[in-house]
């Protein structure tokens, strides 16, 4: 499976919020601990809104948790 | 592994030994007769009702060992693994739906053509059930 464009900073970002464990935070997301894992691990590319809402967690705008890692989208 | 994955693999386990069987034990020299079609109904029956035993017992297991699981909604990626694993299901039910209904325009028998709708039956709930294991595993 070809891992997503992007890498994210949430094992980082929980280890910061003392130590979050993914079941707690999938809690507060609306998802399961294995969504998370799976998150985390680059398996699984979660919607806008679990990404928004996983941001809004750790207090942090989308780009500091999600970082973009493509190719650059040309603008014309 | 979740609580839904489990169930998963024990659906996926019992779908292939009961229908291993079938297919494996199945009086295929009688299959075009009157016969061969009572034969199907007979071995449908226990194979149906070994399935709806051991699917309920599993679940019953996984529930008692994991009863915090047993409650948590199916959430996105369930839901998008959920329909994956049915959309790739969809082609050989497809396929074997229309070799189907060549058994019917060439008047093949009904035995040939109630194991041939089976196993296509069979065979997509195999891929679908499968295909949605290697997804959990695996991820996408």
């Amino acid at each position: 499976m070809a891992a997503p464009p992007f890498r994210n900073t949430i094992r980082t970002m929980r280890f910061m919020a003392g130590e979050m464990t993914q079941a707690e935070l999938g809690q507060r997301v609306g998802v399961t601990r294995q969504t998370i894992a799976a998150i985390e691990q680059g398996k699984y590319s979660p919607s806008l809104e679990a990404a928004f809402r996983i941001a809004q967690v750790f207090g942090k705008p989308l780009e500091e948790v999600f970082i973009w890692d493509g190719d650059e989208v040309e603008l014309r | 592994m979740s609580f839904r994955e489990k169930i998963h693999w024990v659906s996926f386990a019992a779908m292939a030994l009961v229908f291993g069987w079938y297919f494996l034990s199945y009086p295929w020299g009688i299959i075009d007769s009157a016969a061969g079609v009572m034969a199907s109904v007979g071995m449908l029956v226990p194979a149906v009702i070994i399935i709806i035993v051991a699917m309920s017992l599993a679940t019953a297991f996984f529930a008692l060992r994991m009863p915090g699981d047993v409650d948590l909604k199916e959430d996105e990626r369930d839901r998008t693994i959920h329909f994956r694993g049915t959309h790739l299901a969809y082609y050989p039910l497809v396929v074997g739906i229309w070799a189907n209904l060549f058994a019917v325009f060439y008047q093949i028998s009904p035995g040939v053509q109630l194991n041939l709708l089976l196993a296509t039956v069979v065979f997509a709930e195999l891929v679908r059930i499968g295909a949605q294991i290697f997804f959990y595993r695996r991820g996408y």
